[in-house]
């Protein structure tokens, strides 16, 4: 009976189709859609798009950080070469001076 | 003959995947009648199950790339129609006790059955609760096993079963009429066939 019962069911629940045209209907709501490949490379495109602007604003400002370091470098390498330049020019002076002005050393027979 | 029909389900996904129209309008010819049955026979409306069916259909095609087969493809069809029917059936609170009208309840008389017991049959299905009539529809319509509808449901098989023998406890009792409801119905699980 039991079994009976079941099969009685699964005639009732047999599977029905939708109304004529229903692929028709679907693949019109679909036509509305963005097409697949295209989504496809939209879903992708858009997180690239943004790794890549942001992978190349963090090369660029490491680039322009490390452009800047070396221009300080070469500036303070510079003004290091001028500091001791000008200060052996001072010194050459000084040493000229002190040679200049210094009396002739005493040669000891009153002459 | 069209060529999508010589395509095997397999190559049918991957083509509709790869953004093939013939191919996905392939995919609904071949799915459209066990989703639009699942949506039926749980909503108890045609105009309803038509919508819902083809927003199933709709989800499918935003979602092909997370199906990886044919058999995949099935159990998701199946899957995303019965929860979107819950979720419908819940949001509009209504349709749980509510008699359907004759033209809702649509039945395909076959053999030598009853066309009258199948149609009282079948609003009886559409008087159960909504989790209770998924799984009796699945059983039923779709003829999977307790282990499947408990995959398709994401319901622990004591349940799928329960639901099963108090269901058909239920549709029994009321189909005959009976006062007296026989405790010891199991429903079978053997494949049933068709």
């Amino acid at each position: 009976m039991s079994k009976d019962f079941e099969q009685q069911l699964r005639d009732a629940l047999r599977p029905v189709d939708p109304e004529e045209g229903f692929e028709q209907r679907v693949m019109a709501r679909i036509s509305s859609e963005p097409a697949r490949t295209r989504a496809k490379v939209i879903r992708w495109a858009v997180p690239l798009a943004i790794a890549a602007s942001m992978a190349f604003v963090a090369i660029l400002g490491t680039y322009q950080w490390q452009e800047r370091r070396e221009q300080q470098g070469r500036e303070a390498r510079r003004q290091l070469l001028e500091a001791l330049r000008l200060t052996g020019e001072k010194l050459d002076v000084a040493y000229q001076a002190v040679n200049r002005e210094s009396p002739p050393p005493d040669d000891g027979n009153g002459a | 003959m069209k060529a999508s029909e010589a395509w095997s389900p397999d190559e049918l996904l991957t083509r509709a995947t790869a953004g093939e129209a013939a191919a996905f309008a392939a995919l609904v010819r071949r799915y459209q009648r066990t989703v639009y049955s699942i949506a039926l026979r749980m909503l108890s409306d045609r105009h309803r199950a038509e919508d819902l069916a083809q927003e199933v259909f709709l989800q499918l095609y935003r979602s092909l790339d997370v199906i990886d087969s044919d058999a995949h493809l099935a159990l998701w069809l199946r899957k995303v129609a019965v929860n979107r029917a819950i979720d419908r059936i819940r949001q509009e609170a209504r349709h749980d006790n509510e008699p359907l009208t004759e033209a809702d309840t649509v039945v395909d008389e076959v053999g030598d059955a009853d066309p009258l017991l199948q149609r009282r049959m079948a609003e009886l299905v559409a008087q159960l609760p909504p989790a209770a009539r998924a799984v009796v529809v699945l059983r039923y319509q779709e003829d999977l096993d307790p282990v499947d509808i408990a995959s398709t449901l994401d319901m622990p098989i004591n349940t799928v079963k329960s639901h099963l023998k108090r269901s058909l406890t239920a549709l029994r009792a009321r189909v005959l009429g009976a006062a007296i409801v026989d405790d010891d119905i199991q429903p079978s699980v053997s494949e049933p066939s068709r």
